[in-house]
């Protein structure tokens, strides 16, 4: 329980400074277009109306920390997901439809965890 | 002879019918559909889930001038932000919760006097009310779903929704003059029940002819929904930024 407890404060502080009203619609992510991104999950919070996947990704451009957005908790847990099933440290393998300007980030359409447990995501809810 | 039985049986009938309507009125339609359960966005029998990505094109609403201009100006307001009333944790309010309600199931519950729908997304709820449960127009509030009366024609489940709040930020802008008019009928595909409701809303204020359209569900069997806890977030941050503004003060 305790473990639980630390556990939950660590992913709160990685978040800390996000804020809590920046969701946004899907409207800034192109859905015409899919890349793959392989990486270690820093850190990943399952929530509505959008949840936030912290990556981190050594390519070309360098080694960094990338926020991706997920469906809501409701919509990830109907597509598969089960508590637990994404862990800080582990290495996730993500599909994303890219944000339209070209910058970091995108909207999570279905991930691929360590254990090879495969999860897609319906972008407009079910 | 004949006659006056025939004059008798048709005198009796009648108001056998007419009882039996005024009795199912007066109970908010005991003996009527029932259509508590859960729905989700209609999907024909054997056919696969509904795909995400945006909605086709719609037909542009009847706006007049004035109305058309305060939509702009929400539009230009938002553009390239991607915000939205539900991405601040706000319902979609009538009458984009009932015909979009974000894809996300809605469940019903039917009692004599109230129909209350639940819808997952935001938690959005609407009760509708017959006979006694429905309260005086002047002690009625606006809100973003208004206020619902039912009654049934027939199998048909009649809900009138009037005390909107003005919005432009949904698919079916609206005045607050808006009035809704939902016309609800069950029918089987396949074995499977399916609910379709027609809405028609009129708003002399917004537009210049009324706005229809026609929305089908399909039960799901022993569905559930879930909660769409949405300010949770919010408040650990919350409490988060108060630690760590707290542990940075100086020690007295």
């Amino acid at each position: 329980m305790r473990r639980i407890s630390i556990t939950l404060a660590a992913i709160l502080m990685l978040w800390s400074g996000i804020p809590a009203l920046a969701h946004h619609s899907a409207a800034l992510q192109d859905f015409t277009k899919r890349v793959e991104i392989s990486g270690v999950v820093k850190a990943f919070r399952i929530m509505n109306p959008h949840g936030k996947l912290l990556v981190e990704v050594s390519d070309p451009k360098g080694k960094r920390e990338i926020e991706f957005e997920t469906h809501s908790r409701n919509n990830v847990y109907r597509s598969g997901y089960r508590d637990g099933m994404i862990k800080p440290g582990e290495k996730i393998k993500v599909t994303i439809a890219p944000n339209r300007d070209g910058s970091d980030g995108g909207y999570v359409v279905g991930f691929e965890t360590a254990k090879g447990e495969k999860v897609g995501l319906d972008p407009a809810g079910r | 002879m004949f006659r006056r039985t025939r004059i008798f049986v048709l005198v009796f009938v009648s108001m056998t019918l007419s009882a039996s309507g005024f009795a199912q009125a007066a109970r908010g339609g005991a003996g009527a559909p029932d259509l508590t359960g859960v729905w989700t966005t209609y999907r024909a029998p054997g056919a696969a889930a509904r795909g995400g990505g945006a909605r086709g094109a719609q037909p542009e609403l009847p706006l007049k001038p004035a109305a058309k201009a305060k939509v702009q100006e929400y539009q230009n307001l938002i553009a390239g932000t991607g915000d939205t009333p539900g991405g601040y944790c706000l319902g979609t309010g009538m009458p984009g919760s009932m015909m979009g309600s974000g894809g996300y199931p809605m469940e019903i519950i039917q009692r004599p006097d109230q129909i209350t729908i639940v819808y997952e997304a935001h938690n959005e709820i609407r009760r509708v009310y017959f006979g006694n449960r429905i309260i005086p127009e002047k002690d009625r509030l606006s809100e973003r779903n208004g206020y619902s009366t039912g009654r049934w024609e027939g199998n048909t489940l009649v809900v009138e929704t009037t005390k909107l709040n003005e919005q432009v930020d949904q698919r079916y802008p609206h005045s607050d003059k808006a009035k809704i008019v939902e016309r609800y009928t069950l029918s089987e595909e396949a074995g499977a029940k399916v609910l379709t409701a027609e809405m028609t809303m009129t708003d002399p204020d917004f537009y210049t002819a009324p706005v229809s359209e026609i929305k089908k569900w399909s039960i799901v069997p022993n569905g559930f929904l879930m909660t769409y806890e949405c300010n949770e977030p919010m408040w650990l941050d919350r409490l988060e930024a108060l630690k760590q503004k707290k542990s940075a003060q100086p020690t007295k």
